[in-house]
């Protein structure tokens, strides 16, 4: 296993690499200009050119990409060029606020999908499950947005229960750091949610009509033991599968809820970089993100290994 | 008690249990001499000279003085200054600098930090540009005193050096002040009524400035960037709200306690609110405007742009804009901004009136106009530009034009326009933009209104007539012969059609009833404000 694991890490390295050369490639080749962004709408195009010096950015394409690995390679993300300040304190800044968000949102989403997925299987064809599976196809057909909007309208401003918007880091206490991300959390949740309750379903349904649950049963086993431990420990490889997936879905949306909130995490970052062609911010982001992404998948297939003993690398 | 403050309560019991960590406790009189404002954009980089983004501008004169300031009069009054000299024939001017000033470091602000400073600002800015072609010397005397010596003399001297305009003429400590005018500042010391806390900045969400217990403000009555800068308050939290939406819930949720420019399809509601109050921000407010490329067919030809110009409605543009509110808008024949002392109609008639399409399709005929694609690139993450993109489209479409409408992002319009190779070529035809009422006042720091050829703003509008007058308003010694000479500018550049104007609106500012001391402005301005529990 542990070999397997170094492989993986190893194996990181060149899908890392190809990232880097496609995010590189796609800026250089990019409409806009971050020294014209900079210079303003006064400047003359010699101001422009010299910012751009300034910048670096006449350089050449292999100049400024070697230049840009080099760095990478000494663990340096570079320097925002608007900010002045080092890419990786940026995203320093920033990581809090999504993590917090990821972490809430796959927490609720797991204490909600899963239960409801369950229930879901466990009543098939019934009132309960056209309910749940109502809700489903509601929250996932729903874009985040205004999910956001409802929930800030009728918790924020009406009920007055919770805040419209911002972060509090978790030093500040823990009421104060939940309650800027429960509604963000059920707004980027809903789709997330939707989504694990279906596989949840799906994968339950399939198990529930194994001989082994029959025979569960037919030894008089509890309803909630046949359920939750005897099927569901066997419906769950498809479930941890959609729930590494549904991370890609998560980061793609907390760019979204990141606005909606005025959550100051990377999605956010993201959004700003790219509207200013703050190349390094975009660079690095993408970089830290495909890393995220990669170490999912290679904990998905850990996880793998301990909901189903057969699997072995 | 509501149901939030007993969930506060068990919850916070809770977390405390497993964190360990206590919320911190502010005091009342501590929240109240907290504000916190909702920018127009986010703070990206912090450097006035640098940067010239109005956002920057609007937070970095809290941060550094500077050495006169544009009252509410559109008159320069000393700031920093304590006295000036000018020789007879206008060439040196001689400076004093008032007592007692200092930096947020703690060190004097001394005559070698404003030499620097001016060094800097007069790289970047245009009227400081146009100081340096003359000068001849600008040095130190003594510490308190400095002098700049110039080979003609400059009568707008003391408006260049109080604009609002940006970059304005901000002053540094001298090893600040002595970086690459291309390239970044990284110390962010002023000697401004408000320090920044640099370690709060978190570019994008937030930017904090504290209050400067050794400013020494000027005993006159604080009016725009002049006057005595007296502060109310401790902290100024500026909270970036890239969504509107969001932040007029958190105005109305008391989350925040002022909102810079919000948008006006949620004016509506922040009216409804009997805790928000809402009203006019900057009465020299926007001109919008686009532009048309005159390097290239058909708007090469001015019968093509005085056809343009003669078909367009700006009311078509400023409900587009602004909505139905009639208080947000105005028509504006000319290029100056309206109720400022230089606002001129000569030669307006051609924007005046009904519009007659069918004249207009005549002029453009005669152009020569014969159905190639006029490429219009227009920024869609900007609602304004959106919106005058998307009127100018059904105007030319009315007039016969073929339209190549490209819907891109302000940062592709940014570069793109300064392309001057044919549209087909990843050129362009016309882009849209607006122009900050501030700006458009006078010559001075009006870009746009510039029409020498290669030299001018983008677009390269070329009208000797144009320039002439700009030049005569420089030279102008007195008010009278300023208006005359605007006069006769607004008719020139109407007639060569340097750019085509859409209109001038207005925006609101909204703040929380427990705010007090706003006043109307082309900036923020913080001092005077406070705000009870």
């Amino acid at each position: 296993m542990l070999s397997y694991i170094l492989r993986r890490i190893a194996a990181t390295l060149p899908v890392m690499a190809i990232v880097a050369l496609f995010v590189f490639s796609l800026l250089y080749i990019a409409p806009g200009d971050p020294a014209v962004v900079i210079a303003g709408d006064q400047a003359s195009p010699e101001d422009v050119e010299r910012i751009r010096q300034s910048l670096g950015l006449d350089r050449p394409f292999l100049v400024q990409f070697g230049s840009w690995v080099w760095r990478i390679l000494h663990g340096d993300l570079g320097t925002s060029i608007f900010t002045n300040l080092p890419v990786s304190a940026m995203i320093g800044q920033r990581l809090g606020p999504t993590l917090s968000l990821m972490i809430v949102t796959l927490l609720l989403t797991i204490v909600v999908a899963v239960p409801l997925g369950v229930v879901a299987a466990w009543k098939a064809g019934s009132l309960i499950d056209r309910v749940i599976m109502g809700f489903a196809v509601f929250g996932f057909s729903l874009p985040v947005f205004v999910v956001g909007y409802m929930l800030a309208y009728i918790f924020a401003l009406e009920l007055e229960w919770l805040p419209v918007q911002g972060y509090t880091p978790l030093s500040s206490g823990f009421w104060p750091w939940l309650e800027n991300l429960i509604l963000p959390a059920i707004a980027l949740g809903c789709v997330y949610i939707a989504l694990v309750a279906r596989i949840t379903r799906a994968s339950m349904l399939e198990v529930l009509q194994q001989d082994y649950i029959r025979t569960a049963k037919a030894k008089g086993l509890g309803q909630g033991g046949i359920l939750f431990i005897h099927a569901l420990k066997n419906a769950a490889v498809p479930i941890v599968t959609v729930i590494g997936i549904g991370i890609a879905l998560l980061i793609g949306g907390a760019v979204v809820t990141e606005s909606v909130f005025a959550i100051p995490g990377l999605g956010r970052l993201t959004i700003d970089a790219i509207l200013r062609r703050d190349y390094p911010v975009i660079q690095g982001i993408v970089l830290l993100f495909s890393f995220v992404y990669v170490l999912v998948n290679l904990m998905i297939d850990v996880i793998y290994t301990l909901v189903d003993p057969r699997i072995r690398y | 008690m509501d149901r939030r403050t007993v969930l506060k309560g068990l919850a916070g019991a809770g977390g405390l249990a497993l964190t360990g960590l206590s919320a911190p406790a502010i005091a009342q009189g501590a929240s109240a001499r907290t504000l916190r404002f909702v920018p127009q954009a986010n703070l990206a980089n912090f450097d006035p000279i640098w940067g010239t983004q109005y956002v920057v501008r609007n937070a970095a004169a809290m941060v550094w003085d500077t050495l006169y300031g544009i009252d509410a009069q559109l008159q320069p009054q000393r700031q920093m200054v304590e006295s000036e000299e000018v020789t007879d024939d206008g060439t040196t001017w001689t400076f004093k600098l008032r007592p007692g000033l200092k930096f947020h470091d703690g060190e004097p602000v001394l005559s070698k930090d404003v030499v620097a400073s001016l060094t800097r600002w007069s790289a970047r800015d245009p009227m400081g540009l146009m100081i340096k072609a003359l000068q001849q010397e600008l040095t130190a005397v003594d510490d308190r005193t400095f002098k700049w010596v110039l080979k003609q003399p400059f009568p707008k001297m003391l408006y260049a050096l109080a604009k609002n305009n940006s970059p304005c003429g901000f002053i540094m400590p001298e090893r600040i002040a002595q970086t690459d005018p291309f390239k970044q500042i990284t110390e962010y010391v002023g000697s401004g009524p408000m320090k920044f806390a640099k370690g709060e900045w978190v570019p994008g969400a937030k930017a904090v400035f504290e209050k400067f217990a050794d400013y020494v403000p000027r005993q006159e009555k604080a009016s725009w960037l002049a006057g005595g800068k007296q502060m109310q308050l401790d902290r100024i939290e500026w909270i970036v709200m890239p969504d509107p939406a969001t932040a007029a819930a958190a105005l109305q949720n008391g989350e925040v306690d002022w909102w810079e420019n919000p948008i006006a399809d949620l004016v509506p509601v922040l009216k409804k609110n009997k805790n928000i109050s809402v009203d006019i921000g900057d009465p020299l407010g926007n001109i919008g405007s686009f532009r048309m490329n005159h390097l290239f067919a058909p708007f090469n030809d001015v019968r093509a742009r005085r056809a343009v110009l003669m078909a367009l409605s700006q009311e078509d543009y400023m409900r587009a804009i602004v909505g139905d509110d009639n208080a947000l808008w105005k028509p504006l024949p000319g290029f100056f901004t309206p109720d400022t002392p230089l606002y001129s109609e000569v030669g307006g008639e051609i924007l005046k009136g009904k519009r007659d399409l069918d004249a207009a399709k005549k002029l453009l005929a005669e152009s020569g106009y014969s159905g190639q694609p006029v490429t219009c690139i227009v920024a869609q993450d900007q609602p304004i530009t959106k919106a005058l993109g998307d009127v100018t489209a059904d105007l030319l479409k009315r007039l016969g034009m073929n339209v190549d409408f490209v819907a891109t992002d302000w940062g592709t319009v940014g570069s793109r326009r300064a392309q001057k190779t044919p549209p087909g070529q990843g050129g362009w035809n016309m882009f849209h933009t607006w122009h900050a009422g501030a700006d458009c006042i006078n010559p001075a720091p009006y870009t746009a209104i510039r029409a020498n050829g290669d030299k001018a703003w983008f677009g390269w509008p070329n009208s000797p007539a144009t320039e002439k007058e700009v030049a005569s308003w420089f030279e102008a010694k007195n008010l009278d012969e300023e208006k005359a000479a605007i006069g006769r500018l607004n008719k020139a550049a109407l007639d060569d059609v340097v750019y085509a104007p859409t209109g001038f609106f207005l925006s609101y500012t909204a703040w929380r009833k427990n705010v007090s001391g706003i006043t109307k402005g082309p900036l923020p301005f913080f001092w005077g404000v406070s705000k009870s529990a």
